[in-house]
């Protein structure tokens, strides 16, 4: 594998992930609203080279699996969230460059027609195509630069919706705008590398610039150039950018439903208006429809895995493994596996539960694979007395998006709150290790399965 | 310059709109049409008219 480290544009990254087996070409036509559902059934991720009715393939499910975010990273499946921990300590300035692919091609004025690109209807229950890859780049005159990922719906051959419900650095920039009469000009870029989606879907704090999280992923500055109708930095090599601003319209404009990160149909609600200036793109570019709910889940594991090591860290415990599961969209439910000291299991518990969007955690000891469910469920199974080994904490911060917590219930600014658990498969303290001796088959060394299969 | 929408389509689509649709509904409706076709009449309805919401995300036009 390579290390992915330098100089990696979004088509390197696409070609080491054909390399490893993690990409599939489809030469058969399909249309962009069969999409989703081929990507949803296939092993691999796809590259979609014939869209019906464009020249420009669309390729999606590049994150959907811990495998294919590794591969597309460069790194190994095992160290996700230690390499992520590393490097967002070491966050490296983006590199101003005058020229960029992305701006191989520009539209401008009455050119500017998103029915050009092929956004795809994703989801049964979505209020139109959307635009789910979404890197949005603004400026404030205070807090400077910021990235996020946004969704976009189609709504005109010149706008779209924008989903800022949720408190975010977007959504602060805008407020300030919108409290103005201003609109806020913003770039948003589809098609980049993994590196600058994945900073761009860590919440660094406010006033940080999260391509500064790029250049540390990269191990090098990120090239950045300045839009052609705004004055916001984008990725160079960005495969398409949208320049334009967003409309003082405020929170008024009927955006949704999207299928959610949390792999459930989310609600209609009501956001402002992206109107585009300007379609850049790379010569043939690349369409990248990021796939809901695990491809954006994904994009938050190694950091939820590195905040995991942190805190167990923080309170002292020797950690060996974390593991952000899928089930628990990456974020929600956690394996940790430790070096345990007596009390220690409980520690561990108590210390990756106070973090804010973790639900549940298991902790296992050192010698249980943790990737491996069958043995997770092993320890649970043999290491775990409910009563005694069980943690459940009451009233802690819940999130909205959990239907488990009936925020419907809620009055208005109301914040939820959640009851959170956590498992104890380590050995109970008292219990001698010889008591878990495992099954070795004998002579196992002696015999090498390639001679007789 | 932006290709204009299908006047044909528009009408078509407008007419599914006289009752409180899915977005999908308009496409299994459309499925004979090109999709960037069907966007553009989308665009035109969207630019021209006010589309009413109800809490599912369904779709009608405001002033029936």
């Amino acid at each position: 594998m390579a290390d992915g480290g330098a100089n990696e544009d979004f088509r390197t990254m696409l070609a080491r992930m054909e390399r490893d087996g993690h990409l599939r070409r489809i030469k058969r036509t399909i249309r962009p609203e069969h999409i989703t559902a081929l990507c949803g059934k296939a092993p691999a991720a796809l590259m979609c080279e014939a869209v019906e009715g464009y020249e420009i393939p669309v390729v999606g499910g590049l994150y959907w699996t811990r495998p294919r975010t590794a591969s597309a990273l460069g790194w190994r499946e095992s160290e996700l969230g230690a390499r992520f921990a590393t490097s967002v300590s070491r966050p490296i300035a983006p590199e101003t460059v005058n020229s960029g692919v992305c701006q191989d091609i520009v539209i401008t004025g009455n050119d500017v027609d998103l029915t050009s690109l092929p956004i795809p209807f994703m989801h049964e229950k979505d209020g139109g195509p959307y635009i789910s890859a979404g890197v949005a780049f603004a400026n404030d005159p205070q807090l400077g630069p910021n990235a996020g990922c946004y969704r976009l719906m189609f709504r005109t051959q010149r706008e779209m919706g924008i989903d800022l419900f949720t408190a975010s650095d977007l959504r602060r920039y805008y407020q300030a705008a919108f409290d103005k009469n201003e609109a806020l000009p913003v770039a948003v870029a589809i098609g980049v590398h993994v590196f600058e989606h994945m900073a761009a879907a860590y919440k660094a704090p406010a006033g940080m610039n999260e391509m500064h999280i790029a250049g540390g992923l990269r191990g090098e500055p990120l090239r950045m150039v300045r839009g052609k109708t705004v004055d916001v930095m984008v990725p160079a090599n960005a495969e398409i950018v949208l320049e334009g601003e967003l409309l003082p319209n405020g929170w008024t404009a009927d955006e949704g439903p999207f299928g959610e990160f949390a792999g459930m149909q989310g609600d209609l609600k009501y956001n402002p208006l992206f109107r585009v200036t300007a379609i850049t793109h790379r010569k043939n570019p690349i369409f990248y429809a990021l796939q809901m709910p695990w491809e954006n889940d994904w994009l938050n594991g190694p950091a939820t895995e590195a905040a995991c090591a942190r805190v167990l860290g923080l309170a002292g415990i020797q950690v060996t493994a974390v593991r952000a599961t899928e089930g628990g969209c990456c974020g929600w439910s956690v394996v940790a596996a430790i070096k345990k000291r007596a009390g220690e299991g409980k520690n561990a518990i108590a210390a990756l539960l106070s973090l804010p969007v973790v639900k549940q955690v298991i902790v296992t000891d050192d010698d249980i694979n943790i990737y491996n469910s069958d043995e997770v469920e092993w320890a649970v199974t043999f290491r775990c007395q409910a009563d005694k080994d069980i943690v459940i904490l009451s009233g802690m911060k819940g999130k909205h998006v959990d239907p488990s917590v009936r925020p419907w219930e809620l009055k208005p600014g109301e914040l939820p709150t959640t009851s959170k658990f956590g498992i104890d498969a380590t050995i109970p303290e008292g219990i001698p290790a010889f008591r878990y001796e495992r099954i070795v088959p004998a002579f196992r060394d002696d015999i090498r399965a390639e001679d007789y299969l | 310059m932006m290709p204009g929408a299908d006047a044909r389509l528009v009408a078509k689509i407008a007419g599914l709109l006289r009752q409180p649709v899915f977005f999908r509904d308009v496409l299994v409706a459309t499925r004979d049409q090109p999709y960037r076709a069907i966007l553009c009449a989308w665009s035109e309805i969207r630019t021209r008219h006010a589309l009413a919401r109800d809490e599912f995300g369904r779709y009608w036009l405001e002033e029936q």
